[in-house]
């Protein structure tokens, strides 16, 4: 058993590769108990590759991979025993029920959570007897999360939960993570959505090309990158982007989705400025607003692109 | 062996559930028995009729006349050869049988004659027994003019004719087809499945692989059981197609068969990546077996190419292997070649699958 404080993922130097391709280039992270840690990056930055290691789907290149203090390699059904997976994009048997699939999958467990309990976590209550080919994708996801809960794990492994959800099943998605954790069990998800690693996770490991970039608290994150926070409005071909970083405070001035950004040590003073610059011009800079850095910022600055292109 | 039990359950439920899935692997087969029984049924224990022509006309040519209307299987027709001839184009007499002038004569002089036989190799069944028959009598004419002897001994004749009903043919050899296509055909699910993720994330969980293999097999081999009782009592009932062989060397059979072609759908699933490669290949696969493998006519009558090729094919052997021990059918091979042939397969298509089968 792990003693509590010992962390419940290490990973020292894990690579993966398939050929030439290097997945996984040589990552290092650990997951404390309890928390919630998620890696963001976009699409073959190497987060779902990781993550199958530590599920023991993946034997690793090379480099030492630990989960509930067990190394994956040498135990990895023990390991399986104790964690709850729930894999990218995968629809389970079409045509049995959410009740039938739970109890199958209980009995792949030596100890199982009462179905009627998972499909009230997840509340699927009113589907209980819906085939899962006809379910909705809110409620797949769902589904797919309870399948992972049902040996009521100790350490919760999501890949890319929300990835095709609307607006409102995300939302639901979310809350049920955080009720994980107010459970106290420890999750490691992946996304390419910021504003869900922002939302959910305890610490955030920025990768990209098989490497992590950056690892911490968001906050930490966007602190340790941006210490100004931004002045943004629409774009206008009349106030060049040149122009724009030698006013006042201004540290870095950028075009993003039709918005230009203004990173600032002095808002107020860049705002006057900028204002008395339109004003030379006689136009109106067109939803003005100030915000903080945000994690698609810190991404944007450490790789040069934006996270979902 | 709960799990086992549990996953077996899981899998019968998505079949049955599978409507398309139930036609392939029950429905099928059942219509090719009604299919194939309705077409052949009458000619299985009726007399065949045959044409007799007598271009001779003397006493010799009548006593051999009187030898082939004393087999009870035949039913004579005597007319000239035109007449005769046209008879069997239109389907009225199934062979015609010439004695050619100057029988009696050539008798007298010792020397040979050959009696002339038309028959029909479309009609495989017919024409072995008339065959038969027609050596069998000349057979008994040369004895008794070599040894002096009496008559043809007509009860010989019965005997030495194999005398299988086409239903009877049909029934053992379509179970046959339905159990290589129950086997071919599970190659779908298992691409399906491996394409849609479920082999990765049940692979995600503490259940041992064998469990996950082994409910898949032990469901096919339960399918395969259930398509036996209803092929076999189909034929039973409406056909009277009787089983005459042991009943638990055909349970073996068919246990050992659909376990051959199991492994030949595992082999397959090993290769194919996606579900529209395996439904194209399954075809591929499984109709040239269908059609060279003595199922729906008599092996010895394709060409001899085909033949070779037919012979390499497992299906003809549990074809033939269902024959042999159910309804007392001529065989391809001796029944233990049918056996090791198949076992040749489970064997080498399993140790293919073991190391060549992808999970993901």
């Amino acid at each position: 058993m792990t003693q509590s404080g010992a962390p419940v993922i290490r990973v020292t130097d894990l690579k993966k590769y398939y050929g030439d391709v290097k997945a996984v280039d040589g990552v290092s992270f650990e997951v404390a108990r309890g928390e919630v840690f998620g890696m963001l990056g976009p699409n073959g930055a190497g987060k779902t590759t990781t993550i199958e290691v530590l599920e023991g789907l993946r034997p690793p290149e090379s480099g030492t991979v630990e989960v509930l203090g067990l190394d994956v390699c040498n135990h990895p059904q023990a390991i399986k025993e104790r964690i709850g997976v729930q894999l990218q994009s995968v629809s389970l048997y079409p045509r049995l029920t959410v009740t039938e699939l739970l109890d199958l999958f209980g009995s792949f467990f030596r100890h199982h959570v009462p179905t009627q309990q998972l499909i009230d976590a997840v509340d699927l209550g009113e589907r209980a007897d819906a085939r899962s080919m006809n379910l909705s994708g809110g409620q797949q996801q769902r589904l797919s999360i309870a399948l992972a809960l049902v040996n009521d794990p100790e350490l919760v492994f999501l890949d890319e939960p929300t990835t095709g959800l609307d607006p409102q099943a995300r939302r639901s998605l979310w809350d049920l993570v955080k009720g994980l954790q107010a459970k106290g069990k420890t999750v490691m998800l992946t996304t390419h959505y910021m504003e869900e690693a922002a939302e959910l996770c305890d610490r955030v490991a920025i990768m990209d090309h098989g490497r992590i970039l950056e690892m911490g608290t968001v906050p930490e994150l966007i602190g340790r990158r941006f210490k100004e926070r931004a002045v943004f409005f629409d774009s206008s071909p009349a106030l060049a982007t040149e122009a724009l970083s030698k006013l006042v405070g201004v540290t870095r001035a950028a075009q993003e989705q039709g918005q230009t950004v203004l990173y600032s040590k002095d808002i107020p003073g860049t705002i006057g400025a900028l204002l008395a610059m339109a004003d030379e011009l006689s136009i109106e800079p067109r939803n003005l607003g100030i915000r903080q850095a945000t994690l698609e910022d810190v991404f944007l600055d450490l790789t040069g692109r934006a996270l979902r292109d | 062996m709960k799990t086992l039990l549990i996953l077996t359950v899981a899998n019968v439920k998505s079949l049955v559930r599978d409507r398309a899935a139930l036609f392939w692997t029950i429905f099928f087969p059942v219509m090719f028995v009604f299919l194939f029984g309705w077409i052949f049924g009458g000619s299985g224990s009726s007399k065949i009729s045959v044409g007799f022509v007598d271009q001779d006309g003397t006493a010799a040519s009548a006593g051999v006349k009187q030898a082939f209307g004393e087999v009870t299987l035949l039913n004579l027709k005597v007319g000239s050869l035109d007449d005769e001839k046209a008879a069997m184009q239109h389907g009225d007499v199934s062979a015609v049988i010439v004695i050619p002038k100057g029988l009696q004569a050539a008798v007298a002089a010792k020397s040979a004659v050959a009696i002339q036989l038309y028959a029909d190799p479309a009609k495989s069944q017919t024409a072995q027994v008339v065959q038969g028959v027609v050596a069998q009598i000349a057979n008994g004419f040369n004895l008794q003019l070599a040894g002096g002897t009496v008559l043809v001994t007509v009860s010989s004749l019965t005997l030495q004719s194999t005398n299988i009903s086409d239903v009877a043919y049909l029934v053992p050899s379509i179970l046959a087809m339905a159990l290589m296509q129950l086997g071919v055909f599970a190659a779908i699910p298992l691409v399906q499945q491996r394409e849609k993720g479920i082999l990765k994330r049940i692979g995600a969980t503490p259940l041992p692989r064998w469990k996950l293999v082994g409910s898949n097999v032990l469901l096919r081999l339960i399918v395969a059981l259930v398509d036996a009782v209803v092929i076999l009592g189909i034929g039973l009932i409406f056909f009277n197609v009787q089983i005459v062989g042991n009943l638990l060397a055909v349970v073996g059979l068919v246990l050992l068969g659909a376990a051959s072609f199991l492994a030949l759908g595992f082999m397959l699933a090993s290769f194919l990546k996606t579900e529209e490669q395996a439904t194209g290949v399954v075809q591929v696969v499984q109709m040239p077996m269908m059609f060279l493998s003595g199922i729906f006519f008599q092996f010895d009558f394709l060409p001899g190419f085909l033949k070779t090729v037919g012979m390499a094919m497992p299906l003809t052997y549990l074809g033939d292997a269902f024959r042999q021990v159910m309804v007392n059918g001529t065989q391809v091979a001796p029944l233990a070649v049918d056996v090791a042939v198949l076992t040749g397969w489970l064997v080498v298509c399993m140790a293919i699958s073991a190391r060549s089968f992808r999970w993901e």
